[in-house]
């Protein structure tokens, strides 16, 4: 039976689009497996502290008391809910966080990343 | 909304996990394999139980595939028509008909865990298609079994980097997806038989 001719186009367009979604998101998912080592998990404002100390290989105490919190490791509330109850804006938090971790783990010489800069 | 939903796992464990899990089978968009690998996260930081949050997880999983499933049944083509935008368009849920009965099991298991998106779509045309209660029970409490263990265990193992790993599967999900779409295109193109 032959195919009218718009149908065969919708055919043929559907086709193409998904083949290319194909190769859009498997380079995407390559792409950030490769890199997978080199990037450092960034913080959130729905990630508890206790989350980020583990993500980052740093005790949870140090980073409550960079941020003026008594230390609780069962304390889990989300660094925006944090940040309302200190009334400071979460991105400043967040950055108080990076400060006291990269004091924490100083940087090393590290590993080149795959595109050849430096993480 | 996903930044607070993870919160709310993150904060609260066990009930979060449940509802969220739940209403993502039931149908409303939600990472749900991220939001599993930060489950698996928080098991290993001690936060929760691991074998706990696999079986809420599973549990909360099979209630929302079985309303899905019981809206399709009960309600009758009428009202999956009426809530398929949620999803997309009645028409899709109808050819999806035939779909569940022809892939049966296997297209209930594989829509649990590895080609999630198509989930929901599978519980509401299986029960639509009038496909049996015990064979779709017994598939999805194995798919989602599975899915939960793997997504789980996944983000327990990469506990240090559950966002690059949540990534990496939601961009996978949707490549085979993708595939799926182009073999089936690519089949109806080359082999299949359109109306006029």
């Amino acid at each position: 039976m032959a195919q009218p001719r718009h149908w065969t186009l919708v055919l043929v367009l559907g086709f193409c689009l998904a083949i290319a979604a194909t190769f859009f998101f498997g380079y995407r998912a390559g792409r950030t497996a490769r890199h997978y080592r080199w990037q450092d998990e960034s913080i959130q404002p729905w990630m508890s502290v206790p989350f980020v100390a583990h993500t980052h290989h740093t005790r949870s105490e140090l980073l409550f008391q960079a941020i003026r919190v008594p230390p609780n490791p069962r304390d889990h509330r989300p660094i925006r809910e944090i940040a309302r109850a200190e009334k400071l804006p979460v991105a400043e938090l967040i950055r108080e966080l990076h400060k006291a971790i990269e004091n924490a783990n100083p940087p090393g010489p590290g590993i080149v990343p795959p595109s050849g800069k430096a993480p | 909304m996903l930044d607070q939903l993870l919160a709310a796992l993150t904060q609260y464990g066990y009930p979060a996990l449940f509802v969220v899990v739940a209403i993502a089978a039931i149908g409303v968009p939600v990472p749900v394999t991220l939001l599993l690998i930060v489950t698996g996260s928080l098991a290993a930081q001690g936060a929760i139980g691991l074998w706990l949050a696999i079986a809420i997880a599973t549990v909360a999983s099979v209630s929302g595939d079985q309303i899905g499933f019981a809206v399709g049944r009960w309600g009758g083509k009428k009202l999956v028509a009426k809530f398929s935008w949620l999803l997309g368009d009645a028409e899709h849920i109808k050819k999806l008909d035939a779909k569940a009965r022809s892939w049966g099991g296997a297209g209930v298991f594989f829509s649990r865990w590895l080609v999630t998106p198509l989930g929901p779509w599978i519980n509401l045309a299986s029960g639509a298609a009038d496909y049996s209660w015990l064979r779709f029970t017994l598939w999805d409490v194995l798919g989602e079994l599975f899915g939960a263990a793997l997504f789980i265990w996944l983000g327990h193992v990469f506990s240090d980097r559950v966002q690059q790993v949540g990534a990496i599967f939601g961009d996978l999900t949707w490549a085979i997806l993708a595939v799926l779409v182009a073999a089936f295109l690519g089949w109806k193109l080359f082999f299949g038989r359109h109306p006029q």
